[in-house]
């Protein structure tokens, strides 16, 4: 553990440091190597033909051109990115919202009762999603909501792992200050929307970065209640393109392309946030 | 350290408390607001899209239903289908035919499922809550499962009989799939009539013409394929070690079913059976067949990735070999090795779907005139659904039009769709089974048994076994 | 908190109850009524349009002690759950002591690097594998070349290797994962409890085991808790990774149960939803026993 003893407070010269760091620094790149090289290989992927791809060429081509052509040309591209935006973007704000007023219920307003239903909700999270598909879509059915944002998020949007984030992370809420607005007049509600939330900007992110990767890539459960082409998401999309006799996996991943940029670009805006929101929930 | 982040968090919040609550009348209008706005910033990207559309949510959602089937015409149908290369190309075909010919008003609604099974599944999610009327007007449905969901859904299809349509045109053993207690209810789509292609180039440099290869004993092709592995590096054959088709596509061409009827597996003491198993395994140990691990790795690596010098399988997979332009001229194709030889060409059937009308379908007068004029029996969709997707049909007088005869210069100029719909006629007939892919499974689960060293007889009384439990016998 | 407690008046109970209200309702409906669905299913037989009741009432559970496919799918299961998490999560706590180094730089750039995968659309990911341990792929060409093989093999294609890819692509996917929340714990030890072990003349690895894996305590029975639910209810690796070949030998249970319900055309709901309470049963129990021996806190 190199770095552990480097933490030690010597007054040895920065150069020196950073030679002890070498192994470190070269089982990181290694590391981060291995972690990227597939969307590497994706995005040069999307730029050959479909031989080359399934000969495992790994440079990039000049092909980028003619399976975009083909992509919007075989499906809906604009539809199903559409789609996929409205559902996870649906499906995370209600998250949010309603997971974190429970996560802040839970830990603020705390009792007996409380702490044992928490227990009980805890539960939900060990049913397996094979379990519950035919009885969830057999309610969707008869509520017809088949193919409706509604069948897609509803499932989805209170999660056991979400309500624990939210209050774990409300832990370190000050109890004091909430007494204060009270006593200067704040209704219980207004304590939430105007301490609460602004001050858990950092678990609202984690949780939305969860959330929204969640959502974007799920694929089981939509395959079952959203049976119409107007209603296809991203990942059915790609499902799509890579059925059938033959498959032209170029054109298979620029598809795969442009469904991995949204969520890496939730990621990327949102990682620092991402990180500190976690840290509060490992506290 | 903590300490100092409360702090830091106390001096913020009561900073926000102040402005906040300093009206305390606004509060649930003011604070809804606010909460909106810090879900947006926190969650930034997803917000950008679903802030605006997020009321107008529902209300797209739900037209968008609407739009697909309770808003259409009376001259629109929807359709289910799943293959954007072979079978919708030949829907729109038909459509189009329909329009220029019948009813120009006509539209035909096709949506694509990503396979086969999305159907199945769509039918069985229907029936257990009870209800048809999520289902389009026609599904285009896989053959080997037609009787066993006729069977447990006969609320969910609706008979054709009274289409008018020339059923002695069509080949036997396809309309078979179709045809439950005498009564029809599918138009046949494709063409499962199994080809054997070769690659002549490989074969010559072993010292073979395609000529050598036409009713050849599989004793033969082990041995062919022996010199060519030599002589090339390439196999003579490879198949989806998954899901393995060569034990039904073989026995098919002695006339031998896995089943006894519906119900009863004929695995163990299937002679016939035995006897192709194990020269399976003997191609397979000899370097003759290589074994793929999925599907994919079957059509990309063994046929795009050029490691075979022969294929087998239904002719649909003609499009795959033809991914490869710069083989272009040097495949042909005949007709399957037998057991026997001597002669003896073999003739099997494989894959293939068929379109079927739902209970669902409230204008079944239209669908079954759209289907019989179009699927059954229009060269006009045919030689389009033959250009445009390269589905073949099996409909005997559609397949005599010029478009069929014409050479096809990736083949060496052969006429090979003509020439796979006179081998279409000579499939046999055999005991079909609601558990045929079920049965493909366990069995070639038994070969890959057998390959690690497994005995041969017990690994094939497991598959049975297994299989029995699987249909509940 | 106690504090709190006591001046908890009957009012901002309800609100309480309120703010858990629309979450609660959601799992009940979402979760709870489907499981209790699934019980009377799990009883039933026949196919999905005409359930009728099983006969004897225990047939489906019986059926799975003589079902050896999914025996063998248990098996499976465990055998990633044994190998796959401790390595998966030994790693992960590693490389996040390594990046929890304040004289390391880019440390945001290999954060990143190594959280991506779990970013990745499943296809892509089981795309690239496939093609990576192909029987032409680049693994066998640089494993050839090196001489450690003579000739190709056939990773997928072979029951123990195909085991081992499935369990490589799963740590690939969610090292960096359980990195993240690693990482967030080490940020909540305090920096000078590290500088008096130091004066107290311990070593690294006497550090770590004394100071950060008891305090990262928590974190671990957390992660740990969802890696084995994770897993118990593995699917999506099983199905497009090795589509549970060859020959069933790495099939997984959520795989099975969907085979049953789903995959096959031959839809058997009864028996789907008897597995799938097993596999409920299983996860219940192995976090409950997770949970007494890790977090004592309370």
């Amino acid at each position: 553990m190199t770095n552990v003893k480097s933490k030690a407070p010597e007054k040895t010269n920065s150069s020196s440091i950073q030679r002890r760091l070498i192994p470190t620094y070269i089982f990181l790149i290694i590391v981060s190597f291995i972690s990227v090289f597939p969307l590497y290989w994706m995005i040069t992927a999307a730029t050959n033909n479909t031989v080359d791809v399934a000969r495992g060429k790994i440079v990039f081509g000049n092909y980028a051109a003619t399976n975009f052509k083909n992509l919007i040309a075989q499906q809906n591209l604009a539809q199903g990115m559409g789609n996929s935006f409205l559902y996870a973007g649906v499906e995370t704000l209600a998250a949010l919202l309603i997971c974190s007023l429970a996560g802040y219920g839970f830990e603020l307003y705390h009792d007996k009762a409380k702490d044992k239903l928490f227990a009980v909700l805890l539960l939900a999270m060990m049913i397996p999603q094979v379990a519950t598909m035919i009885p969830l879509f057999k309610i969707m059915s008869h509520a017809k909501l088949l193919n409706t944002v509604w069948a897609f998020v509803l499932p989805a949007i209170s999660t056991p792992f979400l309500i624990m984030m939210f209050r774990q992370n409300s832990r370190n809420f000050p109890v004091d200050i909430i007494e204060a607005a009270r006593i200067d007049g704040c209704s219980e509600i207004g304590i939430f929307f105007k301490m609460y939330m602004p001050v858990q900007r950092a678990t609202y992110a984690a949780a939305a970065v969860i959330t929204f990767m969640n959502a974007w890539n799920a694929y089981m459960w939509p395959k079952v209640v959203m049976n119409k082409t107007s209603a296809q998401t991203m990942p059915m999309l790609i499902a799509n393109l890579a059925a059938g006799y033959k498959v032209d996996y170029g054109v298979l991943m620029m598809g795969v392309l442009f469904c991995s940029i949204p969520t890496m670009i939730v990621f990327f805006v949102l990682q620092k946030q991402f990180a500190e929101g976690i840290t509060g929930a490992v506290k | 350290m903590r300490k100092k982040l409360v702090s830091i968090l106390l001096a913020t919040v009561t900073t926000v408390s102040l402005a906040a609550c300093g009206s305390s009348t606004a509060s649930t209008t003011a604070s809804s607001t606010a909460g909106d706005s810090t879900a947006t910033a926190t969650s930034d990207a997803s917000a950008a899209a679903s802030e605006s559309t997020d009321t107008a949510a529902a209300t797209a959602a739900t037209t968008a239903v609407n739009v697909d089937t309770a808003n259409e015409g009376d001259d629109t149908l929807s359709v289910y289908a799943w293959d954007a290369n072979f079978n919708i190309p030949a829907l729109k075909d038909a459509e189009k035919d329909y329009q220029d010919n019948v009813d120009p008003n006509f539209k035909l609604n096709i949506i694509q499922a990503s396979q086969s099974s999305d159907v199945e599944n769509a039918i069985t999610l229907a029936a257990s809550a009870g209800d048809y009327s999520t289902l389009p007007d026609i599904v285009l449905f896989q053959d080997h499962y037609f009787h066993k969901y006729v069977t447990d859904y006969p609320d969910a299809f609706q008979s054709v009989d009274d289409a008018g349509v020339d059923w002695t045109d069509f080949g036997a053993e396809k309309l078979s799939y179709s045809t439950v207690d005498n009564k029809h209810y599918g138009f046949p789509v494709d063409n499962g009539t199994v080809i054997m292609a070769y690659r002549v180039d490989l074969l010559k440099q072993a010292g073979y013409t395609i000529d050598d290869m036409k009713g050849i004993s599989w004793d033969d092709f082990i041995k062919i394929g022996q010199e060519v592995y030599a002589k090339t590096g390439k196999y003579l054959l490879s198949m989806d070690g998954d899901g393995n088709d060569l034990v039904y596509m073989m026995l098919q061409a002695e006339g031998v079913s896995q089943f006894k009827d519906n119900t009863t597996p004929y695995i163990s003491d299937n002679k016939t059976l035995v006897e192709v198993v194990n020269k399976i395994v003997e191609m397979q140990q000899k370097n003759v067949l290589y074994l793929a691990n999925d599907w994919s790795e079957y059509t990309d690596q063994t046929i795009m990735g050029d490691m075979v010098a022969g294929v087998m399988n239904g002719n649909w997979i003609i499009p795959t070999i033809e991914q490869v332009k710069d083989n272009s001229g040097k495949w042909e194709i005949t007709t399957m090795p037998t057991l026997e030889g001597n002669g003896k060409e073999g003739y099997a059937s494989n894959g293939g779907s068929s379109l079927y009308i739902t209970a669902n379908c409230k204008k079944a007068d239209l669908a079954k005139k759209f289907l019989a004029y179009t699927f059954g029996g229009s060269t006009v969709t045919y030689d389009g659904a033959l250009k445009d997707g390269g589905v073949i049909t099996t409909c005997i007088s559609a397949g005599k039009s010029d478009a069929y005869q014409a050479g096809v210069a990736y083949f060496n100029n052969q006429p090979i769709y003509s020439q796979i719909v006179a081998m279409g006629a000579n499939v046999p007939v055999i005991q079909q089974s609601d558990y045929h892919y079920d049965c493909r499974t366990q069995i070639a689960a038994a070969i890959q048994n057998i390959i690690g060293g497994a005995d041969a007889t017990s690994a094939l009384k497991d598959a049975e076994d297994q299989l029995n439990m699987d249909m509940g016998n | 908190m106690k504090a709190k407690k006591m001046s908890v008046t009957a009012k901002q109970r309800r609100a309480g109850w309120i703010y858990l209200t629309p979450a609660t309702l959601l799992i009940a409906i979402m979760s709870f009524y489907p499981m209790v669905q699934a019980l009377f299913t799990s009883f039933k037989t026949g196919s999905s349009a005409h359930m009728r009741w099983a006969d004897p009432i225990f047939n489906n559970y019986i059926r799975m002690f003589r079902d050896k496919l999914f025996i063998r799918s248990l098996g499976n299961t465990f055998l990633y759950l044994i190998v796959e998490v401790p390595i998966m999560l030994i790693l992960a706590i590693l490389l996040a002591q390594l990046l929890n180094n304040k004289d390391l730089k880019f440390k945001g750039f290999f954060r990143t690097c190594v959280f991506l995968p779990c970013a990745t659309s499943l296809v892509s990911y089981s795309l690239i594998f496939k093609s990576l341990f192909a029987t032409n792929g680049l693994i066998n060409l640089i494993l050839v070349k090196l001489g450690i093989f003579e000739s190709n093999y056939n990773f997928l294609g072979t029951p123990s290797s195909a085991r081992a890819i499935i369990i490589i692509a799963l740590i690939w996917r969610w090292t960096g994962y359980n990195m993240v929340f690693y990482l967030a714990g080490l940020q909540n030890i305090e920096y000078s409890v590290y500088e008096a072990a130091k004066i107290d003349g311990a070593n690294g690895w006497k550090t770590f085991w004394k100071i950060t894996v008891p305090l990262l305590k928590p974190t671990i029975v957390m992660t740990m808790i969802m890696s084995i639910n994770g897993t118990l209810q593995l699917f999506d690796e099983s199905v497009n990774l090795t589509s549970g070949g060859p020959a069933n030998t790495t099939i997984t249970m959520s795989h099975y149960i969907y085979n049953n319900s789903f995959g096959k055309g031959v839809a058997n709901f009864g028996y789907a939803s008897a597995l799938s309470f097993l596999v409920f049963m299983m996860v219940a129990v192995l976090s409950a026993i997770n949970m007494k021996a890790g977090d004592k806190r309370d």
